[in-house]
């Protein structure tokens, strides 16, 4: 193929493929030739400063003496020292004495933002609003309190709703009277026949005298409009805490039972951030 | 018609045929499910709770979809063709070309019955399990098989430079899938690496990035070699820049891996080779692009009315680019922003919608009339596939880098008090925007696809039509 050219004129290399390919004898560029070499100095370079080769036992350690541990502890370092001033104090204080402090109140904030968004809001919200099945925190109700010391217990210990269901201890009729007279107080209504109910079926054992709700039991205050059960889509308040009368709350003899659980975050975060997750929350609506 | 007559004679055309349309119709499918899970990403509620549509499961689909059934059939394609017509012979088998192609498309089939439902090896680009992986294996090497042995009856005194490419591809994912691919099957749909830990992490690396290297890159500056000075009838710009960048290529590209497993339990000297050795690509890589755009030195014109020529220069533009961006992308304090980020994945559809689609498109484009020996049936949508699709790449990548970069910065942000100033939900919130518009590149760019998909099969009708085809297979035949 080479003893013809049909390109006369061309620098082509002589050889042609499928009637008209041919490659032309240009040298690349010089740019091109200078970089190439530079490219390959480079890693020569680049070698001398970082670790590099392997050797039979070891490795180049480079010039500059990098490693990405040391890196990665030069930033941690340098971050630690920033906060070193707030931690030291903050951790010989309590939650309580923090909020006390404005200048370490305001770095506890800060410093749970981050915790609060990762493990905290896929629940009550980012901002605390809550959501469906799971309680506002950026209001003035709170089933177990609202104090910084009982917000720290409850991030601690985590927590868990307990009512039986009373299926089989009422009769429909009697667990219609029970609902409707809680909605009813719920919205300020008098409701005489149930209110009889409610105190001669014993829900005054657990919802008090008053139906205003035990903290130290966590149940629930039915006298506000604020509750734990929201009803779902289309479904009425009446209906709503009908379900729960009749299967209660975390019954495990009930498998219609309503859900209210919250985890121990005692292993998970440690003291420090549990603190500072306690301030943070309490900024919304602690009492 | 007699020249088309010699040709069916000549040459073994009709499974190229095949490898052609099926390249065209795999883009649409997979460039669809890229939308769709873009779109999940913008608008989580379109997983519809299924487990088989969201967008962890979809997600292998689209890149399997894109990479192996485009980009295979692409290759198959134009290889097979190119093979052929640089060595002046037939195929060295046309019954094994036949089996590499329905071969082929079992694996594809296989792929879209298994990655759904989460039968996965869970290495990225290599998921499919154990039983295909060993058909892929058998599949590919008979297309190396019929390729090396084409060229070892060849009629020409020299190899072309593009079946170089073409061949360095053919070896080294052979070794790279093998390899990768080891391991101990535990049932039919279950099997678990005979490597371990952070030894299985490299050898999945040194496969993922030689993917890209011998299969995305080595094979499609092969199609380049081929159908660039075809497309534009001109010589390849220096034989002595093609020997050069292709053995610098050759060699560099197989030590890159580790640039993907930088600040993690690798020992550091392999990140620190693996980026060092990215640096030094960049110059090999523009060896390539200069070669093919020069090669239209003298006949700059030509772009002007050859919109498939367009595509071809286009996407080594796209190529320059992303050869740049990657070894940028693998220095150490680059990498430790970028890595985790948008901003990979930008880069990588830099290369994949810019350089590998609109080069393999427009080979294709280039065999259309060749192959169906007729004109393309609509020059002008041509060109409109053209505008679709660079502009569609454009604001992925763009969107992609802004993206990218952002949730860089705001995962290393820290306030006055040393604290972290963002929450990652906040990130995922701050991306919305730039997935939204990601989702509607990606759709321009399908748009475009589904321009050409319709332009491929009026082509198709016309030669029926006109029976261009057909007479020439005749003629062929009673020539024979």
């Amino acid at each position: 193929m080479a003893d013809k050219n049909p390109f006369p004129g061309e620098n082509n290399t002589g050889h042609i493929w499928d009637d008209n390919i041919r490659e032309l004898t240009n040298p690349p560029p010089r740019w091109w030739m200078i970089a190439f070499w530079a490219s390959i100095l480079f890693v020569v370079g680049y070698s001398f400063l970082y670790p590099t080769w392997p050797g039979i036992t070891g490795f180049t350690k480079g010039m500059l003496g990098w490693t990405s541990i040391k890196e990665y502890k030069e930033g941690v370092d340098q971050i630690d020292t920033i906060r070193a001033r707030y931690e030291e104090r903050l951790s010989n204080m309590n939650a309580k004495e923090i909020l006390a402090d404005a200048e370490l109140s305001q770095y506890a904030r800060a410093s749970a933002k981050v915790p609060f968004g990762d493990y905290c809001a896929a629940c009550h919200g980012k901002g605390g609003q809550g959501n469906e099945g799971f309680p506002v925190l950026a209001d003035d109700d709170w089933l177990y309190g609202g104090a910084i010391g009982k917000i720290q217990e409850t991030i601690t210990l985590g927590r868990k709703g307990i009512m039986i269901g009373h299926e089989a201890s009422l009769s429909g009729s009697e667990i219609d009277i029970l609902a409707n007279y809680v909605t009813d107080l719920s919205q300020g209504k008098d409701n005489p026949d149930g209110k009889n109910m409610f105190l001669q079926k014993g829900c005054i054992g657990c919802h008090g005298m008053d139906a205003k709700g035990v903290q130290i039991m966590g149940s629930a205050n039915l006298t506000d409009a604020i509750w734990r059960f929201v009803p779902t889509k289309g479904e009425s308040i009446v209906e709503s805490a009908r379900k729960t009368i009749a299967h209660g709350v975390n019954d495990p003899n009930d498998p219609l039972t309503r859900n209210a659980e919250m985890p121990s975050f005692k292993d998970r975060l440690g003291e420090t951030t549990i603190k500072k997750l306690a301030v943070f929350v309490h900024q919304w609506g602690g009492q | 018609m007699m020249e088309a007559a010699a040709l069916e004679r000549k040459y073994d055309l009709g499974v190229i045929r095949w490898f052609s349309v099926m390249a065209v119709v795999y883009l649409v499918v997979g460039a669809s499910a890229g939308v769709y899970i873009a779109s999940e990403l913008a608008w989580p509620a379109l997983n519809f709770d299924l487990s088989a549509i969201t967008f962890g499961r979809l997600r292998p689909l689209h890149t399997n979809a894109v990479i192996f059934a485009f980009g295979g059939c692409t290759l198959m394609a134009t290889g097979l063709y190119s093979v052929q017509r640089t060595c002046g012979v037939s195929l060295w088998s046309s019954k094994m070309a036949w089996f590499t192609f329905s071969g082929w498309n079992v694996i594809i089939v296989l792929a879209v019955l298994t990655l759904p439902f989460g039968i996965t090896q869970s290495k990225e680009y290599a998921e499919l399990e154990w039983p295909i992986d060993i058909l892929i294996a058998v599949v590919w090497l008979s297309f190396l098989l019929n390729f090396v042995m084409t060229i070892a009856i060849r009629k020409s005194s020299h190899i072309y430079v593009s079946n170089w490419f073409f061949l360095a591809m053919l070896v080294m994912i052979t070794y790279l899938h093998v390899v990768n691919s080891l391991v101990v099957p535990v049932h039919l749909f279950k099997s678990y690496s005979i490597f371990s830990g952070v030894q299985d992490a490299m050898v999945q690396w040194w496969w993922g990035h030689n993917a890209v290297g011998f299969y995305l890159t080595a094979g499609f500056l092969g199609i380049m070699y081929y159908f660039v000075p075809k497309q534009a009838e001109r010589p390849v710009y220096s034989y002595r820049l093609s020997v050069l960048h292709f053995w610098a290529l050759t060699f560099g590209y197989v030590w890159l891996g580790a640039h993907h497993l930088q600040y993690t339990a690798l020992p550091d000297w392999t990140g620190s080779l693996g980026a060092a050795v990215s640096i030094a690509m960049i110059i090999p890589s523009w060896g390539g692009a200069i070669n093919g755009v020069m090669t239209l030195s003298g006949a700059w014109d030509k772009l002007r009315t050859d919109y498939v020529l367009r595509f071809l220069i286009m996407s080594l533009a796209f190529y320059a680019m992303s050869t740049f961006e990657g070894p940028l992308m693998a220095i150490k304090t680059v990498n430790s922003l970028s890595h985790y980020t948008d901003w990979t994945i930008g880069h990588v559809h830099s290369g994949a919608l810019g350089w590998v689609a609109l080069v393999g498109l427009g080979a294709i484009y280039h065999l259309l009339g060749r192959l169906w020996y007729t004109d393309i049936y609509s020059p002008a949508l041509v060109n409109v596939h053209f505008w679709l699709a660079t502009i569609g790449a454009v604001i992925y990548i763009v969107a992609m880098w802004v993206s990218g970069i952002m949730q860089g910065l705001m995962w290393r942000a820290y306030d006055e008090f040393g604290t972290l100033a963002y929450t990652f939900a906040e990130s995922v919130e701050a991306m919305h925007p730039y997935y939204a518009m990601r989702a509607i590149g990606g759709f321009i760019f399908l748009l475009g696809v589904i321009v050409m998909l319709y332009n491929v099969a009026m082509t198709i009708h016309k030669s029926a039509r006109e029976g261009s085809l057909l007479t020439a297979r005749a003629q062929a035949i009673a020539d024979a």
